[in-house]
């Protein structure tokens, strides 16, 4: 970074002559250090999975869980400053409820990104404030069922005027809002640490052709975030997974946790697909 | 000195000049929610050995029309909480709303423990205070059936004046004054509730049910009924009253076909 | 004046995307006299060495009970614990009011931390400069929480904080396994025993310069402090004097096995 020292990188919202905001740069920097995270948008689900380095022998095992809910049916799962992604949960959660106490329904996830991505941004607006030192996956199951209004008690006459429309909308997504505000919507995405080779998995995945199934997915994201941790072997790592269905899928349309023995069971086969990498990289290196 | 009470202890016109009485109009708009519009009557309930069943029919009528005829008036909370619901319907929505939002908030993590019964009529409680110390009440009746923190039944009640009550056996509305009698020859105290089984429990509810709609005005044969246990809520929506004898009417001036 | 151009407020970040006041706040805690925390399958302990300005002057105060089923304790800027313990006593009997539950240790850490976030976030405000320790019993049973100024919470089995602590966290590291099945009584000497290793050699654990508290299922939060420490002195260290004065060698204590 050439234009470091020259001035332009003491405040947040101030442009360099070259037209760049060198603090939400460094604030990309905090987060290109934080734990591995990763989402995958499968054809009936979406998974959030998090590489959860161990800092401390001393941290109570199988707590400290990081993915948090948003509403019912979201998802988020964040990498960087752990306190940057808790405020980003809590804004999240606030857009949700005020949507619900407006249109009595869940926020689409679609809406919700884009607010929290707004959000973001007004971040790197003031000199008065910083930008987030996360960038957040963000991963929704919009229900595909006709959903009762909030508040209804009753259906309503069952003959006359009125009745209902057929092919309501709904289905997985999946989105990544990065510190400048910027989001895009993903088949797959990867932040922290080991996004580059979390990314390269990904795109061997073929996503786009919307095949993968949600159990499926859930093992690629275990084995994917253990791959991108190979990089790091000597810090110990819990994987943490969660995962959105379909309405009529294993979690009802919710986002919950991947049940232990599914988790447990992923772990293993992803460390399995490790140990063959490595027998054949020791091959190849045999060949050679 | 004259009849109209507002004049009394005033100075006289005669002496003074017309006293000013635009003290006594308040003014400003009327305020809808301050009076019920679309109602629902009665909620009943009764304690048993090991849960608690409560009751409610499945009308909401506009004064003393009988408006929509399929409102369920039962809300399961989570699996040991149900709250019953009398009064305004509207109200009704906006707490379950309310409810709704709670139970989001309390399932963002995947480890806590449920509200139960007793948390959620401290919690109601205080909601329905609040409003009536705002001079802006929810006009409901509760009543909050499932298990307090022991796992043993709770049945208590939380009103428009955020006045709260517990018994074995509650009902609200109508079926405070002609429900409540029957239940309590069955379940006069907190001791009979361990002889109490939960089929006869049940009985005992529908046949108040019963009861009421024979001599309730505002009420229907179709109801919802919940049993909260340990295992659960076993909730349904769309029961009808069975055997239902109304030959008692034949006696009774006001009924039927007589005249006087 | 400054270190370097990026320390000068908690709304900048460095070049390699640390927020340095964060930082330099974390050295607040490291300040202040070493706290220790852990918990069993039943029970959790807080165990504090407390410091006298002068002579004549009384000891600090490091434990402060919260609730009637947890409380905290801190190591750096005791005005901003006093602050944020305020706020977690309001919190505690909001809960109890409105629901009539104890609040969750999780929920209230939550609630903490969250303000520590704004702190470091907007110009003009300050990280807070105290580490806390959560220790006590919900429905979910008994907890152990650090919280660091950064807003940074951890729920742990064991920990501690402040000056020195490295030692006391080396003899938890070490004890480890031992205190998931450690009785009310061994988890406390446990504690005791850990803060002793973050002394230096020639000072002594005694009723005025320590103080411990537990809470269990069960059994509410409750502190010893004072004369109410001899006891737990003396089971601790083999110590006949009450903990007042001399005692036992370091070295002897050290092979003080249970």
């Amino acid at each position: 970074m050439t234009s470091i020292g020259t001035g332009y990188d003491l405040q947040n919202s101030v442009f360099s002559p070259d037209g760049r905001n060198f603090q939400v740069e460094y604030a990309v920097k905090a987060v290109e250090n934080g734990g591995t995270a990763v989402g995958i948008r499968c054809k009936d689900g979406v998974v959030l999975a998090l590489e959860k380095l161990i800092t401390s022998k001393l941290l109570k095992p199988e707590a400290n869980k990081r993915i948090a809910t948003v509403d019912r049916n979201i998802g988020v799962v964040s990498s960087g400053l752990l306190p940057d992604g808790r405020h980003f949960v809590s804004r999240a959660r606030d857009e949700a409820a005020d949507w619900r106490r407006l249109w009595k329904g869940p926020i689409p996830t679609a809406t919700l990104a884009n607010r929290m991505g707004s959000y973001v941004q007004a971040y790197t607006l003031y000199s008065s404030v910083r930008p987030f030192g996360i960038t957040a996956i963000v991963g929704g199951w919009d229900s595909e069922a006709d959903v009762p209004v909030d508040g209804e008690v009753g259906s309503g006459p069952k003959v006359g005027s009125g009745g209902k429309k057929e092919g309501a909308h709904g289905g997985p997504y999946l989105y990544m809002i990065e510190p400048s505000g910027l989001y895009w919507g993903y088949y797959g995405a990867a932040t922290g640490k080991g996004r580059q080779i979390a990314k390269s998995e990904l795109e061997k995945l073929n996503l786009s052709e919307g095949n993968l199934s949600l159990e499926e997915g859930v093992k690629e994201a275990a084995r994917i975030i253990y791959v991108a941790h190979d990089d790091n072997k000597d810090k110990e790592f819990e994987l943490e997974m969660t995962w959105i269905s379909s309405v009529d899928g294993p979690t009802k349309g919710r986002h919950e946790e991947v049940p232990k023995e599914i988790r447990e069971e992923a772990e293993k086969l992803a460390k399995k697909a490790l140990e063959g990498d490595d027998d054949e990289d020791d091959e190849e290196k045999m060949e050679e | 000195m004259n009849h109209l009470p507002q004049a009394w202890g005033r100075p006289r016109d005669d002496v003074y000049g017309a006293y000013d009485q635009s003290h006594f109009q308040m003014g400003g708009p009327n305020q809808h929610t301050q009076s019920p519009i679309v109602t629902g009557t009665s909620v009943v309930a009764a304690k048993f050995k090991d849960g608690i069943v409560i009751a409610a029919d499945n009308l909401a009528s506009y004064g003393s029309l009988a408006r929509f005829t399929d409102v369920k008036r039962l809300r399961k909370f989570n699996d040991q909480v149900v709250v019953g619901f009398g009064g305004d319907v509207s109200d009704m929505q906006y707490l379950d709303r309310l409810l709704n939002s709670l139970d989001i908030r309390e399932n963002y993590g995947s480890d806590g423990t449920p509200l139960n019964a007793k948390n959620l009529h401290t919690y109601l409680s205080k909601v329905m205070y609040k409003r009536r110390s705002d001079f802006n009440p929810l006009w409901n009746h509760l009543l909050i059936a499932g298990l307090d923190g022991e796992d043993k039944p709770f049945l208590a009640s939380a009103d428009l004046l955020g006045t709260t009550f517990s018994a074995p056996t509650l009902a609200t509305g109508f079926g405070a004054h002609l429900a409540q009698p029957i239940l309590r020859r069955s379940i006069p105290d907190e001791a009979a509730v361990p002889n109490v089984s939960r089929e006869e429990a049940v009985l005992l509810v529908k046949e108040a049910m019963k009861v009421l709609f024979y001599r309730d005005a505002r009420s229907m044969d179709k109801y919802s009924i919940a049993v909260v246990t340990k295992d659960g809520v076993e909730l349904k929506q769309d029961e009808k009253l069975e055997s239902q004898s109304w030959a008692f009417a034949e006696g009774i001036r006001g009924y039927g076909t007589q005249v006087n | 004046m400054f270190r370097n151009n990026y320390d000068n407020d908690s709304v900048t970040f460095s070049p390699q995307g640390r927020i340095f006041q964060v930082e330099y706040a974390q050295e607040a805690v490291k300040q202040g006299s070493v706290v220790v925390g852990i918990v069993s399958k039943t029970h959790a302990v807080l165990a504090a060495i407390k410091r006298n300005a002068e002579e004549l002057s009384s000891y600090q105060k490091k434990i402060i009970p919260i609730d009637s089923h947890y409380g905290v304790a801190l190591a750096g800027l005791a005005s901003d614990a006093r602050v944020l313990s305020n706020f977690m006593k309001q919190q505690s009997l909001a809960s109890r009011l409105t629901y009539d539950r104890p609040i969750h240790l999780a929920e209230i850490t939550a609630r903490i931390a969250d303000r520590a976030q704004t702190n470091t976030q907007h110009y003009g405000k300050r990280p807070y400069g105290v580490g806390l320790l959560i220790a006590g019993v919900d429905s979910k049973g008994p907890h152990l929480f650090e919280f660091q100024p950064s807003g940074v919470t951890q729920e742990m089995l064991a920990c501690g904080i402040g000056a020195r602590s490295q030692m006391a966290r080396t003899y938890l590291e070490r004890h480890l396994e031992e205190f998931d099945g450690s009785s009310r009584e061994e988890l406390i000497k446990h504690a005791l025993r850990a803060l002793k290793e973050s002394l230096s050699q020639d000072k002594e654990l005694t009723v005025d310069n320590s103080c411990v508290s537990i809470a269990g299922i069960d059994e509410d939060f409750k502190l010893f402090d004072g004369q109410d420490m001899a006891e737990w002195l003396d089971a601790t260290f083999d110590n006949k004097d009450g903990g007042n004065e001399g005692g036992q060698e370091g070295e002897a204590m050290e092979t003080d096995e249970l």
